[in-house]
């Protein structure tokens, strides 16, 4: 039977290029600094969720070498990956823990050091999956340029959306001068967000656009200054059961959780005769919506979320996606952008935090989007605090090559009224 | 706990050194394996979570393309980067949540991929121990058994009796990699030395294998299966890293077996336990996990082995299969052992199998030096 569970603690580390901590340290910030925000002590937590891309920042499990940093010896630990969603998935594991009734507290983290790696994980980190099929199909006997094209030819995570973007265009008619627009927002907003990385105030879309190095398309119709940065950065949240959550001054409540599964996308579709052709179609996503806004009794999102946080390392991602969680007609998402809606002060605010495009610390990426909506709830968000009352937010995710969802839902008040 | 929670259907591969199956394959067997035992289809699935690891898989998201062989393609889907084990308690904690009502547990390695001592050696504090170079989990390993043998006077025979033990019940288990009849103490004791104490056959093979596990509500259980095995207890401890903890003896597992007794309101673990099932990457390990399980006092490992209670025939046989010391595809090896135990209550273990069977301990372990462990007491239909 599921029990009210609530968020009632928020760490994040100033996200960027940290060469002055290691990988423990860096966990330890975002640890203790959630444990403070929810006036605990240490020994309060009864289990932990945490995770990573483990292959971005080369140490296998790190937790079990920095547990000592953030209190985990003697406690149950659950380490969670799945690729962009990992963040999300560690959150939701943590709420499950406390849901279940086994534990009452529980501390999730999501963490990533890209500066660890000599290579730019986050763009790169698909390459590695495109790579393995790449040798896979050449030791299957096909030749070279086949292999190539079929299995490391998508030109990592960049590739894979610039893809998906095209498919997302042609269908819809948004066109790329959109796509500046939400770089711009994402960058402006992230200049109120302390913990952001690249941090741009009153980023326009004419700087996008016409800026000789960010104004390059990299992967059509993908350009520079529309492509994450690779970040380090951990993030985390303290999950409580609804006894101890009451204590808290303004608990970000779980209304509702989901996540979905696709079939794998987009990297080897010729070679494994998988039937998704447009990767900009996301049925899971409108699946894992669906299941967690009736989990949450949310009849009708446009109306009743206040504001999302949505996973976009890559702009036209904002778009596909806010369609996808029902928030805007299929395809239309660029008209409430070109018309504000979604800015700060706009109707409904998207990634006021400024989201993915801004900062992506891979594992702690995901985590962030719930993290930021439990801030906007608690309306302790600070400079880019949306100024509206927040009952119900909306925290995504996506991973693998675009095929897995997570959505948590958060709100004002608690899932089961008494 | 709010709620039961049945395991009604288990698959787990022909574990070998060198499968010639694609991953993919073999996860697709256990998964249809298991789902078919519980009599569901892909359609009742409400959640899959998946045990596996990057590293040793030697890919970015290497669950990627398993999402197909596992039936999760739109439906609930999670992984845990450790040991199966540790995945079924996710499993058991959405279960618990009443947001699901079966999910369906995949637990798989290919050791053939990539050596994974060599990786272990990425598990390490990449400041200082990575940089020394010469320590990996079977050097650490070494190093523990050697620290624990000198302090409790425990000799190598002692140690080579265990492996005697689970390779000599191996040669029964059809699933297992390294089956050895007839196997002597001489054998052990010849095989080729890698880091002193550690020998070939004291330690576990490098296997490729895979794992599946179906759990149910207790209302969907009864449903669906005649004879589930219950969850009756979960316990589960992460200990500090190796440089911060006494090597001597397993605490954390020492903590997660009081967690999991006292859920399942165990007393005296060695009377009331008809069996166990435990992770032994080394002999010399299993002689620890006794001790950290409450079986024996602490370092009276060697003399409970010493006495053969812990053989197949006796007072409380401990991996009747062969153990992790018979195949070991590393996330896979826990959640191996949660089916052995579930077989045996089932009495479904074949060769194997135990009379009167009706309460059994599994143990699962991840991390270098067992340092992240979880145990199990599961239960029959009384």
């Amino acid at each position: 039977m599921w029990r009210n569970v609530a968020v009632i603690g928020v760490g994040q580390t100033k996200h960027g290029i940290r060469r002055e901590v290691n990988v423990a340290e860096m966990i330890g910030e975002a640890a203790w600094k959630a444990i403070e925000d929810a006036e605990l002590a240490p020994e309060e937590i009864d289990a932990i969720a945490i995770g990573n891309m483990q292959g971005f920042g080369g140490i296998c499990q790190a937790e079990l070498w920095s547990g000592d940093w953030f209190g985990a010896p003697g406690k149950p630990l659950l380490r969670i990956a799945t690729g962009g969603t990992t963040g999300g998935s560690v959150a939701q594991c943590a709420i499950y823990q406390v849901a279940s009734g086994m534990f009452d507290v529980a501390l999730a983290i999501g963490f990533e050091k890209h500066s660890d790696s000599k290579e730019p994980g986050a763009t790169m980190g698909l390459a590695h999956v495109g790579l393995a099929n790449f040798f896979h199909l050449l030791a299957c006997g096909l030749d070279f340029k086949t292999s190539l094209a079929w299995g490391g030819g998508v030109g990592a995570a960049a590739g894979v959306s610039g893809y998906q973007a095209a498919n997302y265009m042609h269908r819809s008619g948004c066109k790329i001068e959109h796509l500046d627009m939400v770089a711009a927002k994402s960058r402006s907003n992230a200049a109120k967000n302390e913990y952001a990385h690249l941090q741009w105030p009153n980023c326009t879309v004419d700087y996008i656009a016409n800026h000789p190095r960010f104004g390059e398309i990299v992967a059509y119709p993908l350009r520079l200054g529309h492509i994450c940065p690779a970040s380090d950065g951990a993030s985390a949240i303290i999950v409580a059961a609804e006894e101890r959550a009451r204590s808290a001054e303004r608990p970000a409540w779980v209304r509702g959780l989901a996540s979905c599964a696709d079939e794998e996308n987009q990297m080897a579709e010729n070679a494994q005769g998988v039937a998704v052709t447009d990767s900009s179609e996301q049925i899971q996503c409108k699946i894992a919506a669906t299941k967690a806004y009736s989990m949450a009794g949310i009849k009708n999102p446009r109306e009743e979320i206040d504001v999302a946080e949505i996973y976009q390392p890559f702009p036209h991602q904002e778009l596909i996606y806010s369609e996808r969680l029902q928030l805007f007609d299929d395809g239309k998402a660029w008209i409430p952008l070109e018309e504000g809606e979604t800015q700060i002060d706009g109707r409904l605010p998207i990634d006021p935090s400024g989201g993915v495009l801004s900062t992506n610390a891979i594992g702690s990426s995901a985590m962030q989007r719930v993290a930021e909506c439990a801030l906007q709830i608690m309306g302790k968000a600070g400079q880019h605090q949306v100024p509206k009352d927040v009952k119900n937010a909306v925290a995504h995710g996506w991973g693998g090559s675009t095929n897995f969802t997570v959505v948590t839902i958060l709100g004002d008040t608690p899932r089961l009224r008494r | 706990m709010r709620g039961k929670v049945a395991i009604i259907g288990y698959a787990q591969s022909y574990h070998q050194g060198n499968m010639p199956m694609t991953r993919e394959d073999m996860v697709f067997e256990v998964a249809k394996g298991a789902a078919e035992m519980a009599g569901i289809t892909r359609e009742d699935l409400d959640t899959v979570i998946n045990a596996s690891n990057d590293y040793l898989d030697g890919r970015t998201i290497s669950e990627l393309f398993l999402v197909m062989p596992m039936g999760a393609y739109l439906r609930d889907y999670t992984k845990v980067e450790m040991d199966g084990a540790f995945a079924m308690f996710y499993g058991m904690l959405k279960i618990l949540s009443g947001t699901h009502d079966i999910a369906l547990i995949v637990a798989n390695t290919q050791g053939s991929t990539f050596n994974p001592h060599q990786i272990s050696t990425y598990m390490l504090d990449p400041t200082f121990d990575r940089q020394i170079g010469v320590l990996n989990d079977v050097s650490m390993a070494a190093i523990q058994a050697r620290m624990y043998m000198n302090k409790y006077s425990v000799s190598e025979d002692e140690v080579a009796i265990v492996s005697l033990k689970n390779l000599g019940n191996a040669a029964k288990n059809p699933h297992a990699h390294r089956r050895m009849p007839g196997i002597t103490i001489e054998e052990v004791l010849n095989s080729k030395l890698l880091y002193d104490p550690i020998r070939e056959l004291t330690m576990s093979p490098i296997s490729d294998g895979a794992c599946a596990v179906v759990l149910a509500t207790e209302k969907k259980a009864r449903e669906l299966s005649d004879n589930p095995v219950w969850i009756e207890g979960v316990g589960s401890s992460q200990d500090s890293y190796i440089r911060n903890r006494n090597l001597y003896h397993l605490e954390g597992l020492e903590k997660a077996a009081k967690r999991a007794y006292q859920m399942a309101d165990i007393k005296n673990q060695f009377a009331e336990l008809d069996l166990a099932e435990v992770s032994e990457r080394y002999a010399y390990e299993e002689l620890m996990i006794y001790e950290a399980l409450g079986f024996c006092e602490k370092g009276k490992g060697g003399t409970l082995i010493d006495s053969c209670a812990t053989f197949k025939d006796g007072q409380l046989p401990v991996n009747p299969s062969g153990g992790a010391l018979s195949a070991d595809p590393i996330t896979a090896t826990g959640l191996i052992r949660v089916v052995e135990a579930v077989m045996q209550i089932r009495g479904e273990a074949g060769a194997c199998q135990l009379p009167g069977v009706w309460r059994a301990l599994a143990h699962g372990q991840t991390g270098v030096c067992a340092q992240s462990n979880i145990v199990y007491i599961l239960g029959g239909e009384y």
